[in-house]
């Protein structure tokens, strides 16, 4: 790849055709300032702060925008550019309101760290002074347009990594201004998708998020720590940001990885928020409408003395949730289904998980991985989006689809009953009156795609088309589609008909709830609803307390005799419904893995320690195990171990016949 | 033979004091400093008549007619003169009233503020010092020898600029000691 030399500061250095100075420099460790330019987004080189000088060449040029070119002799540090360097930042001082006393990100603000760097010790130019509009009206983002240097990096990331396209200049000159929805306040925006990435990678304090703004800049934190968010099985890389040893900040990593640093509204405001919530410490038994503090000892003795004859009579029950690591899947399943030999063992997406695994059977019995890594969704030439709200159910997803549909042309189309959660950026819209016809639609679809030859519409035609024509189609599959295995089934029958067939599976990408959805499927997850229909004696409850319960599970909780809640959080109704209350550490206090969606096995940090009276996991179920007159075995599946392995290629896929639609 | 010591006046504009009181934080160099200038007209000293003197300080920026006359009588009465703080470096926190008439200012504080009783709407105009138009760092109304920004700048910084000068020579802070918060 080094196909290229250049001299930049008397140092030679090899870059690749098509870099730029600026990537070539940063490559042999030579430092160039910049501010409008973010690794990850497109260069624009609007600041000018990383201008070089190049022999041979009268202008300045951008480092950032100038591609390096082979003999290239580049100067980065003469006294002309350091003077024009103070210059330009003297002038964006002198713009707006760039007074650092009274601002939230002074410290952490790039702006001031390059002035400082430049020994700005003055500002020679009148100062406008002109107000800009503060604009407060987001619950959750403030835009100080006041003290923006319109380096455009929230536009761009709004545009490129979530595809949202909310923000963008009105106005010129002095006058431009960044708002939301050609002419709105962002609180007040459609497109808005609330993810806060704009705040991610403003370099001053015009967006900043009221929940992190005077908890600590980022230079002041004691630790930062590298996670993952559980929320969904996107497993979004964060970085956690700890201050006098609580969460002072979340963030996504960084522009430059592939989801662009993003996290979705969940992420964003809901880990944080989490981290100020009221938290369960200490055992807790049932008196009356009230609790009272226990020891673990007692609580233990009465969950066991409750436990052993219920899971004698086959009445005792577990209910799981997704988000917890694959340790901790391991631990309770080896209690629940080794140890203590029960069957009624579940999540509490179950259903939706078995109606995903039913519908891949024929295809994972094929020995085909019946899906791919969501980035995948990035890249592809046509995206059929069926019956899935992917900006509920796994947003950065969504943000995948806008930026593939909208930036790199790739067609869109929509088959759902409900609903077109993509309005206004499709290429094509089906819509299915019922289940059954959705089945109809897409066999029909399938038949148009195999080229069999019928009396369709135009728009069908068409789709079938955009499907025949793809290289890389990808089909997003939701929640909705699951209720119905076969409907599963029949969209992997439409994806293989498409050909999408990609180096690691299926082109399928399934809308998965549960961080570690995919680790509950060889752990957890049981083969039948029993939760629905079961009165039970016994039910243990593991609540990571971060997604709200639904109604089939706590209707479940209703009808149980003795319910044991083991949750971080105080969190309604389910410590209602509790007879015993265990306290468990919270997300920013576990550590462990997930299986992703994106197939990776990623691991989940402890950012700070359990706080209050804890045990570990296994500590607790060998304890239980003990109390029983058990012996604690060892889990006979492995969370993330053979998880729809691919034995065959994608390509090997055949499409497999399915019956009527129940 | 004795030189006299160089001696320096200081004076607190518009601004709230922190940069008399971060130059109080140099601690017991304090000592070492006054066996070799003396300290004439400062806020601290409690002098209100500037003498003629080798090194001038303001700190805060300057926002009323006084201010502006203090200023421009200690640049007169001064050889080196020294910006304090971001008041007087960049205007600072006064500032904030630039992005409104002068007039709107006087009426938000002695009418318009919430707390304020004031029905006749009675504005001070004859005891109090006429506000400027603007509230502006000192360079911009007489020559600054030394800049020295800061929220407060830093004792070290203070004790720095001031060890330079006894060295005769006419400091910038360095990048690694300078801020603006």
């Amino acid at each position: 790849m080094s196909d290229i030399t250049l001299v930049i500061d008397g140092i030679e250095c090899r870059a690749a055709k098509g870099e730029t100075i600026l990537q070539a420099a940063g490559k042999h460790d030579i430092y160039i300032p910049t501010l409008c330019w973010m690794e990850g987004l497109t260069p624009i080189g609007s600041c000018r702060m990383c201008v070089v000088e190049v022999e041979g060449n009268p202008k300045l040029l951008t480092a950032c925008t100038t591609p390096a070119e082979n003999g290239m002799k580049v100067h980065t540090k003469t006294e002309k550019l350091k003077q024009y360097r103070l210059q330009i930042l003297e002038l964006l001082f002198a713009g707006r309101n760039h007074f650092c006393m009274f601002c939230s990100q002074t410290g952490d603000c790039e702006l001031q760290r390059l002035a400082i760097e430049h020994g700005m010790d003055r500002v020679r130019y009148p100062f406008l002074y002109e107000p800009f509009h503060n604009d407060a009206s987001d619950p959750n983002i403030q835009m100080d347009h006041n003290r923006c240097i319109l380096c455009l990096r929230c536009i761009r990331v709004c545009a490129e990594k979530v595809g949202a396209h909310t923000l963008d200049l009105e106005k010129r000159g002095w006058a431009t201004n960044i708002t939301a929805d050609l002419g709105k306040e962002l609180g007040e925006s459609d497109t808005c998708v609330s993810c806060g990435a704009c705040a991610q990678v403003c370099p001053t304090g015009t967006i900043t998020l009221r929940d992190f703004v005077y908890r600590g800049r980022r230079t002041d934190c004691d630790d930062q720590v590298e996670s993952i968010c559980p929320l969904c099985s996107m497993g979004c890389r964060i970085k956690a940001y700890v201050r006098t040893g609580s969460v002072a900040r979340v963030e996504g990593l960084s522009a430059a990885s592939p989801d662009g640093g993003q996290l979705c509204h969940k992420g964003r405001w809901g880990l944080p928020k989490s981290t100020e919530r009221d938290r369960l410490t200490v055992p807790m038994i049932r008196t009356g409408s009230s609790f009272r503090e226990a020891d673990w000892e007692e609580a233990l003795e009465l969950i066991a003395s409750k436990m052993g004859p219920s899971a004698e009579a086959g009445r005792a029950g577990a209910l799981l949730s997704e988000l917890s690591t694959d340790e901790e899947l391991s631990v309770v399943s080896s209690f629940f289904r080794d140890t203590m030999k029960m069957d009624k063992v579940d999540g509490f997406f179950g259903n939706l998980l078995r109606g995903f695994v039913n519908g891949f059977k024929p295809f994972a019995d094929q020995g085909v991985r019946p899906f791919t890594g969501a980035h995948n969704i990035l890249g592809s030439d046509a995206i059929i989006v069926l019956g899935a709200d992917p900006q509920e159910e796994a947003p950065v997803a969504a943000s995948y689809i806008r930026v593939s549909a909208i930036i790199e042309r790739a067609k869109l189309i929509n088959v759902s009953c409900g609903r077109n959660p993509f309005e206004g950026l499709t290429d094509g819209d089906h819509r299915a009156a019922s289940p059954k016809e959705m089945k109809k639609l897409l066999l029909s679809l399938r038949t148009l795609v195999e080229g069999g030859e019928e009396n369709a519409s135009p728009e069908m035609q068409e789709t079938a088309r955009i499907l025949r024509e793809a290289k890389k189609p990808v089909f997003v599959i939701g929640s909705a589609l699951a209720e119905n295995p076969d409907l599963v089934t029949e969209a992997l029958n439409l994806a293989v008909a498409s050909r999408a067939f990609f180096d690691d599976g299926l082109g399928v990408v399934p809308m998965l709830r549960g961080g570690n959805c995919l680790g509950a499927l060889n752990t957890v997850i049981g083969g039948s609803d029993w939760l629905s229909e079961s009165e039970l004696d016994f039910l243990y409850v593991l609540s990571t307390g971060m997604v709200d319960e639904d109604k089939r599970s706590l209707e479940a909780m209703t009808r149980a005799r003795f319910v044991v809640v083991h949750t971080p959080f105080m969190v309604h109704p389910l410590v209602n419904m509790a007879d015993v209350l265990l306290p468990a550490p919270a997300w920013f206090e576990r550590s462990g893995h997930y299986c992703t969606l994106e197939g990776e096995r990623r691991r989940m940090n402890m950012i700070v320690p359990p706080k209050g009276n804890l045990k570990g996991l296994s500590v607790i179920m060998n304890e239980l195990a003990g109390k029983l007159g058990r012996e604690l075995q060892p889990a006979s599946a492995a969370p993330c171990e053979n998880v729809y392995e691919a034995k065959a290629p994608s390509s090997a896929a055949a499409v497999v016949p399915v019956k009527e639609v129940r | 033979m004795t030189m006299a010591k160089p001696k320096i006046a200081s004076v607190w504009l518009e601004a709230c004091a922190g940069c008399h009181m971060s130059f109080l934080d140099i601690d017991e160099r304090i000592v070492d400093l006054l066996g070799k200038v003396e300290l004439t007209a400062t806020p601290i000293t409690d002098i209100k008549i500037f003498p003629e003197v080798e090194v001038g300080v303001i700190e805060g920026a300057l926002g009323n007619e006084e201010e502006l006359h203090l200023a421009k009588e200690l640049r007169e009465r001064c050889k080196i003169l020294i910006a304090w703080g971001d008041c007087a470096v960049f205007g600072g926190i006064n500032c904030m009233r630039n992005f409104m008439p002068a007039e709107q200012v006087l009426k938000e504080g002695y009418v318009d503020t919430v707390s304020t009783v004031n029905p006749e709407g009675v504005i001070p105009r004859q005891d109090l010092p006429a506000l400027l138009p603007q509230a502006i760092p000192v360079d911009r109304a007489v020559k600054v020898d030394v800049y020295v920004p800061g929220c407060p700048p830093d004792a070290d910084t203070i004790y720095y600029v001031f060890s330079e000068i006894l060295e005769g020579r006419i400091p910038t802070v360095p990048t690694d000691i300078m801020r603006y918060d």
